[in-house]
């Protein structure tokens, strides 16, 4: 009995050592913790890529993507007036030296157009080694951070090799590592020395118990010496004119100090990548078959393009249902992609003027392991999305399409 | 013959009394030391948080108001027992000092080693400057009063300066992406936060700006203001919750 219990303690001991010590690795950044339709009805994103992902210490990787601002923006989500355009990484393991949004360089925050297209451009530099998950992803104001898609990064060599250089309006070349540190931990010193000092000038005397009993037996003056208030005047008068001093010191060396900066960028949206008029798509009714993790759409879609089209992917939240009977360019393999998703029940193209009803049908496990399914238990259920056609010579459509959803149980 | 509050010695202990009321007053300072590392740091996290986190937040707007204004509380009311019961003016200096303890070990194992910020990014404000003034004028007025205004105002507004010759320097223009920033900025810019978007420290907000540029000493001011009316009732919060009922049986 008593090897049992002792077989039990050591076991629990093992447990409560190894989830003390042995945490596993964060792999996510809560990419799925937003609700359904937030991460569907957004940010809408597409061709998100990378320049490379093997990377050294000061290397620099380039991440391209655009997106859509969906049109049926949620009710409940405070529109996008102040947007930030991220990167979601454990840290800052790279630095992120630029970023361009509609090839306009932009380092703050802006606001976004309901229904605007957009394309972006990230350059980080390589700062830590280690392997790394990222994503760009838009913290959006009230409402929270809509991830895009990510990918895994490998970074080696030398920590210490890393370099970031500036140079100020002053012309300095400052070292942003380093730049003010010990300027801070002399000041952040002297003053601690100072204060010590203070607590040590009272500390070396008797405390509590003496004091409270002298105190209360109103022998007060014993307790504050002349040369106590003689430190405490120089005190008084010398710490103030110090502090002025030292600020106007500052003053003098950093003549042209700015404040924060407070402003925000304005961007304007790209012409229409999305919804650009040659394709119109009506949403009829749309069906979630909670058992069979699958979800159809019956759309009538009107082709007022040239060529004949099909639809060869749905994309919601970055997961991608293909349409594996559609030419198209091949999804990469890092991300969230139902290959053989995505089907329609005609599989003749839509001819040119022609307008036609059909039934897409988005089938995977995905919709329960992104966590998208949950919509049809939302206030809001809704759904977004983007819907891409191909024409036979390759030329893409894009549709951004909302509809409410219905549940089926069976 | 027996032992009660009224025995009161005419001059303080020596011998084995002097040795265990000594080894009382180390207990209860390393007590304190760790409680209010503790208790402070956290207060100062919660309340001021991000402002004195990162240095691209270090505004000078909110940062002079809010930070004296959460900072006065905890030495208000340890002040309020040290002073009153045992005649030391070294209750702010104590708070502060632990604070910027705590806050240092923060940023070192924290910010730097744990989450990899450069230190310089995350350094702390210091409030000492303007708590040894706090302590030395309550020491030399021993007045709730006049410690609560003139104490209250000097705590505020010595606040910024003091600042200024370690912050100041992340104040210098840089042309960036097109735009200039101060290099506070670029330090927002460049060291990725995932959780903490620009948009949130877009803070500077109103008209200060139209009073010539002279937005910080209006800060201050307003700051010195509040800090003039939280100082006592910290104070009062501090009286409040300590006891001397245990000394007095000693």
């Amino acid at each position: 009995m008593m090897k049992t219990r002792k077989a039990l303690l050591g076991i629990l001991f093992l447990i409560l050592w190894g989830l003390t010590f042995m945490p596993n690795t964060a792999l996510a950044h809560g990419e799925k913790a937003l609700e359904p339709f937030i991460r569907m009805r957004t940010i809408q994103w597409y061709d998100v890529m990378w320049s490379k992902d093997k990377l050294n210490v000061n290397d620099e990787v380039v991440i391209t993507g655009k997106f859509h601002v969906a049109e049926d923006w949620p009710r409940g989500v405070p529109k996008p007036d102040a947007t930030y355009l991220n990167v979601s990484s454990p840290g800052p393991v790279f630095v992120r030296t630029e970023r361009y949004l509609n090839g306009q360089a932009s380092v703050s925050s802006a606001a976004l157009k309901l229904g605007g297209d957009y394309d972006f451009k990230i350059v980080l530099k390589a700062r830590l080694p280690g392997r790394y998950h990222l994503h760009p992803f838009f913290n959006l104001h009230d409402a929270g951070a809509v991830m895009g898609p990510g990918h895994w990064f490998e970074v080696v060599g030398d920590p210490a090799a890393f370099t970031n250089q500036v140079k100020t309006l002053d012309g300095n070349v400052i070292d942003m590592e380093t730049y003010g540190l010990a300027n801070g931990i002399g000041w952040h010193a002297f003053w601690f020395a100072l204060g010590a000092a203070w607590l040590l000038w009272w500390v070396r005397r008797p405390l509590f118990i003496p004091r409270y009993k002298m105190l209360q037996s109103g022998q007060e003056k014993w307790l504050i010496t002349s040369l106590d208030r003689k430190i405490a005047t120089v005190i008084l008068l010398g710490v103030p004119l110090f502090v002025l001093g030292a600020n106007a010191m500052t003053d003098r060396q950093y003549p042209n100090a700015i404040p924060l900066q407070a402003g925000m960028d304005q961007i304007e949206p790209a012409p229409s990548a999305v919804n650009g008029g040659l394709i119109q798509i009506k949403v009829q009714r749309t069906e979630y078959r909670v058992p069979a993790r699958s979800l159809t759409i019956v759309a009538q879609i009107y082709n007022a393009s040239d060529q004949p089209v099909q639809v060869g992917e749905f994309a919601t939240a970055n997961v991608r249902f293909i349409n594996p009977s559609v030419g198209q360019p091949a999804p990469s393999d890092a991300e969230v992609v139902a290959r053989q998703g995505l089907s329609v029940d005609s599989a003749d193209p839509i001819q040119p003027r022609e307008t036609r009803t059909l039934r897409i049908t988005a089938t995977d496990v995905l919709w329960r392991n992104e966590w998208l399914d949950g919509l049809i238990r939302d206030a809001d259920s809704r759904l977004g999305g983007l819907l891409f056609l191909y024409d036979a010579t390759g030329k893409r459509h894009i549709a951004s399409i909302s509809t409410a959803v219905i549940p089926k149980f069976d | 013959m027996t032992t009660n509050a009224l025995e009161i010695p005419t001059k303080p202990y020596t011998g084995e009394k002097a040795r265990l009321s000594r080894a009382y007053d180390y207990l209860i300072l390393v007590l304190a030391l760790f409680l209010f590392i503790g208790a402070f740091h956290l207060h100062v996290a919660l309340t001021v948080g991000d402002w004195d986190f990162w240095v691209d937040w270090k505004d000078r707007q909110w940062w002079p108001l809010v930070t004296p204004l959460m900072m006065i509380t905890f030495p208000a009311a340890v002040q309020a027992v040290l002073w009153s019961n045992f005649r030391l003016p070294m209750g702010a200096t104590l708070c502060i000092s632990c604070l910027l303890i705590g806050s240092w070990i923060a940023r070192i194992f924290a910010y730097h080693l744990w989450n990899y910020f450069p230190i310089n990014e995350v350094l702390p404000a210091t409030m000492l400057p303007s708590a040894l003034v706090l302590d030395v004028i309550l020491m030399l007025s021993n007045s709730l009063i006049i410690t609560s205004i003139f104490g209250g105002i000097a705590f505020a507004l010595l606040f910024y300066p003091s600042n200024w010759p370690i912050f100041g320097m992340f104040h210098a223009p840089v042309e960036y992406g097109g735009a200039q920033l101060t290099i506070a900025d670029l330090f927002g810019f460049q060291y990725i936060r995932a959780g903490t978007p620009e948009y949130l420290r877009l803070i500077e907000r109103g008209t200060l700006r139209t009073y010539g540029q002279y937005a910080t000493p209006q800060s201050a001011f307003c700051s010195a203001l509040l800090c003039t009316l939280m100082y006592p009732l910290w104070w009062y919060i501090g009286k409040a919750f300590a006891t001397t009922r245990f000394v007095k049986n000693i």
